[in-house]
């Protein structure tokens, strides 16, 4: 084999794992997680959350409340390290701020969405339940270990946290129905899956269509590759299309909406509904299958476009679909370069090299998935097809877990950004507590996969949350006794 | 003269405000000063919670949100008035 041909090889991979993925997966649950965050952060007062940070909030409010925030409020940086910030410097002090840090890479809404879609609904609510014990765990540790210099901090009132925010309650309305229609579109009930009509289409020639595009991007079903179906290359088609009419219309959306803003919604629903129905290619045209999804998206797309229309101000639907076209213009190209990436490297990995590493749910093999995570640094969401590859190359769902755990939390970014705000030592620390909790995160769950007893897993925990309470309980007592002469 | 503060890290939404902002001034023709803030202890000293924040004479008036045009109108014909 010359050098040439395995460049074309690797090119190929690339190329096929691109296509397979934004014709599978991208669709049905991103797209409408895109409007969801965009909603989100358009739509939610941000003092609806934050008054429930400051300084004088009990703390078994407060560390719930900076888990949600990281949750709700901060899928941008924008977001993230002001809040951060603002939380330790004048607010509730480093345990939440550090809760907030934690979760907000994890299981901000895109994050999770994305899990669930790619990998499957059980990771992403591992990683969801995983991410608030162990955020509010480190949390709490780290407010303990740096109780002295915590209580020093900027004495400043928290006015800032006072602020009350209200939601309007068709703002509510108007998230909770883009929900349902990423819930209509991904959920795998009968409901939804059942086919209800069937409309065969005279069009001639998409089976050979079909065939040519397996031709072109080959692929191998055993090693968990997808190939690209007639209907996927349709959907290719109107997402580039989406992209450069929104170009047209989001990206002067300030000035004033344009006809390609609302063009460009219309051909988002029009994509949502081809991505939700089902097609067979045959010699005789093409069958389309009317399923339940067709008719939840529908109703979902009905009702949310009645919402835009007639019950948010033009205000709000501006900022709405600004701040959604933002996430997918920040996101979307890191993702599609990450993804071809992926496809370039699956070709170079041998499944061999991952089976001996993690393919079992060993000490080593999550302590291997932690430290791939910490010194790798991937961009927003590109955890997830990268998570993919290796649990198609054989890793097991422990260690991923550990590995999907770790990788967000500890990117160098957020590394250095909480250096210059809480300094070197407590980053530090706060790295190495990350890395403990991954770990045991990965195995916790990797036992459960194995078929270990509820009752077993529980055990575990609690005998570890225990060892640790003990050992903080002890730390702070020492703690204490120093303390008291000052008092 | 007016001092107006552009507070972010540099984000799509930052740049939008100082756009805005630096169009309005234009328009009505008013000499200010447009500084952007990027470093996070600055911003943070102006207790605001999420950027882009906008500070004209020293005062917040908006942050976390990318204000209309009009609204900025007020506020520098405000700020104009009160100096």
């Amino acid at each position: 084999m010359n050098i040439l041909n395995v460049i074309s090889n690797l090119f190929y991979s690339g190329l096929g794992n691109l296509a397979s993925y934004l014709a599978a997966h991208v669709l049905l649950c991103l797209l409408p997680a895109f409007y969801i965050a965009g909603a989100m952060t358009a739509l939610i007062p941000k003092e609806t959350v934050t008054r429930f940070l400051g300084r004088n909030t009990p703390k078994f409010v407060s560390y719930p409340a900076a888990a949600l925030a990281g949750s709700l409020l901060a899928v941008c940086s924008c977001t993230i390290v002001p809040l951060f910030a603002g939380i330790y410097k004048k607010g509730a002090g480093l345990g939440p701020a550090i809760t907030f840090l934690f979760f907000a890479p994890a299981a901000n809404i895109l994050a999770l969405i994305y899990t669930g879609g790619v990998i499957g609904v059980d990771l992403a609510l591992a990683r969801f339940f995983l991410s608030l014990a162990f955020g509010i765990g480190i949390g709490i540790i780290m407010a303990l270990i740096f109780r002295h210099e915590d209580m020093e901090h900027d004495k400043a009132t928290d006015s800032m946290f006072a602020a009350q925010g209200k939601m309007r309650r068709v703002a509510l309305v108007f998230l909770l129905v883009l929900v349902s229609l990423l819930l209509s579109g991904t959920l795998k009930v009968g409901l939804l899956t059942n086919t209800y009509a069937t409309i065969t289409v005279p069009i001639s020639g998409m089976d050979t269509f079909q065939d040519f595009l397996y031709n072109l991007i080959p692929y191998d079903a055993a090693k968990g590759e997808e190939g690209v179906t007639a209907q996927g290359a349709i959907l290719i088609g109107l997402l580039v299309l989406i992209g450069f009419i929104s170009w047209l219309g989001m990206e002067n959306i300030f000035d004033g909406f344009n006809k390609w803003t609302w063009i460009s919604l219309g051909l988002v629903g029009i994509t949502l509904l081809v991505a939700a129905v089902g097609m067979t290619p045959h010699a005789g045209g093409l069958d389309i299958f009317i399923n339940g999804k067709f008719f939840g998206v529908l109703l979902a797309l009905g009702i949310s476009g009645w919402i835009i229309k007639t019950r948010l101000t033009e205000d709000e639907t501006r900022d709405f679909l600004w701040e959604s076209w933002k996430f997918v213009k920040q996101i979307f190209p890191l993702l599609v370069a990450g993804v071809f990436a992926v496809g370039v490297i699956r070709a170079l990995i041998q499944p061999e090299w991952i089976e001996a590493m993690a393919g079992q749910n060993t000490l080593l093999g999550n302590l291997a998935g932690v430290v791939f995570g910490v010194f790798m640094y991937f961009p927003t969401l590109v955890e997830v097809p990268i998570a993919q590859m290796f649990l198609s190359l054989g890793m097991h769902r422990g260690p991923l877990l550990a590995y999907l755990m770790a990788d967000p939390e500890l990117s160098l970014q957020s590394i250095l950004i909480i250096s210059t705000i809480i300094g070197r030592v407590k980053s530090w620390t706060y790295v190495a507590w990350v890395a403990l909790f991954s770990t045991l995160a990965g195995l916790i769950y990797g036992s459960w996969i194995d078929g270990a007893s509820v009752a077993l897993v529980v055990l575990y925990l609690i005998i570890f949350l225990a060892l640790l309470s003990g050992m903080l309980w002890f730390v702070n007592r020492r703690n204490t006794q120093k303390l008291a002469p000052v008092h | 003269m007016l001092t107006i503060k552009v507070l972010g890290s540099g984000c799509a939404n930052c740049k939008r405000v100082e756009q805005i902002v630096r169009k309005i001034l234009t328009d009505m023709s008013i000499e200010a000063q447009v500084i952007k803030v990027t470093d996070y202890n600055d911003i943070t000293a102006y207790n605001i919670l999420s950027t882009p924040g906008l500070v004209i004479n020293e005062k917040v008036v908006s942050y976390g949100r990318i204000p209309t045009p009009a609204e900025v109108t007020t506020w520098v014909v405000d700020a104009l008035q009160t100096a």
